[in-house]
Order: C-alpha cells, then sequence, then structure tokens
C-alpha cells in the first residue's frame, strides 16, 4: 500500500496520529456497516422468505422493507436502553 | 514509516478509547440480535407494537442485571 512505503535513505516521513486514528476510524466504520448488513439479511431473510418461490413476491419485498426499518429501530432502542440505565 | 509514531502515549490513548467504542458497538451488535429474536416474534409491522418495543427494552437492561449477577456469582 502506498502510504507505508517509505523512503529506504534516511528521513522517513512520520505518520501522524491523526492519520493512523483516521484510517482506523474508517476500517471501523466498515467493518460495522458489513457486519450490519450481513446481520439485517440473515434476519429479514428468516422472517419474511418463508417458502421461496421463483421471485420475490410484492408481500415479500414489502416485508422485507419493513424488516430493515425495524431492525434499525430495534438496534436504536437497544443503544439506548443500555445507555439510560435506571 | 516511523516505527517510534507507535509509542506514542497520545496514540496509546487514542487506541483505547477506540477499543473501548468498538465494545460497546458489539455488545449493542450482539444484543440486537438476541433481543430481536426473543421480542419479535411475528411479521415485521410497520411500527413496532408496545409490547414489542418494552420487550426490547426490557431485553437490554434484563441483560445488564444478569451481567451484575454472574459477576457476584463468580466473585464469591
Amino acid at each position: 500500500m502506498d502510504s507505508f512505503s517509505s523512503p529506504s535513505s534516511g528521513s522517513s516521513p512520520k505518520f501522524s496520529t491523526d492519520d493512523i486514528m483516521s484510517q482506523l476510524r474508517t476500517q471501523l466504520e466498515q467493518a460495522y456497516a458489513e457486519e450490519f448488513l450481513e446481520t439485517v439479511r440473515g434476519k429479514c431473510f428468516d422472517k419474511c422468505i418463508t417458502k421461496p418461490g421463483s421471485s420475490l413476491s410484492g408481500s415479500e419485498s414489502s416485508c422485507i422493507s419493513r424488516c430493515v426499518d425495524r431492525y434499525i429501530e430495534a438496534t436504536g432502542i437497544i443503544g439506548k436502553a443500555l445507555f439510560n440505565q435506571r | 514509516m516511523d516505527p517510534s509514531a507507535l509509542n506514542s502515549p497520545e496514540l496509546q490513548n487514542l487506541l483505547a478509547q477506540e477499543k473501548e467504542k468498538a465494545m460497546i458497538s458489539e455488545m449493542i451488535s450482539k444484543l440486537t440480535s438476541s433481543c430481536w429474536d426473543k421480542c419479535i416474534t411475528g411479521s415485521p409491522g410497520s411500527k413496532f407494537s408496545s409490547s414489542e418495543a418494552n420487550c426490547l427494552t426490557n431485553c437490554a437492561q434484563r441483560y445488564m442485571d444478569m451481567s451484575l449477577v454472574i459477576m457476584k456469582r463468580l466473585h464469591q
């Protein structure tokens, strides 16, 4: 990766803490997004595609839409519940 | 890359914060998955019923209670 190479002679450019942290956060966000996507796919497949047909029916499609919305909402509810302790 | 940049206390500090955030994020992710399974038993609607929403909230809070019970148990 280009950004990690340094010249072989004397003064190598210092990689700033900001750069490292910025890359780390970007990669973490990507990892979270992928994990979330994978989870939602699994949950909504289980809930909505109970008898796979030769194509997605209208009711399966609307179920999937609602499922995604509800799962996002559930994530928010859980997050709030964890940090609004009694 | 200058390896000495990795040893800075500032970076170690920032990494520790990110690690904490990552652990919290993971917990929310796992809990949401479990609580969804426990609480959303039928087909997803266009909004949560109040019993579904309460169940989710209860689920997270009971998890925390359980966690305390477990720690106390392990310290006996």
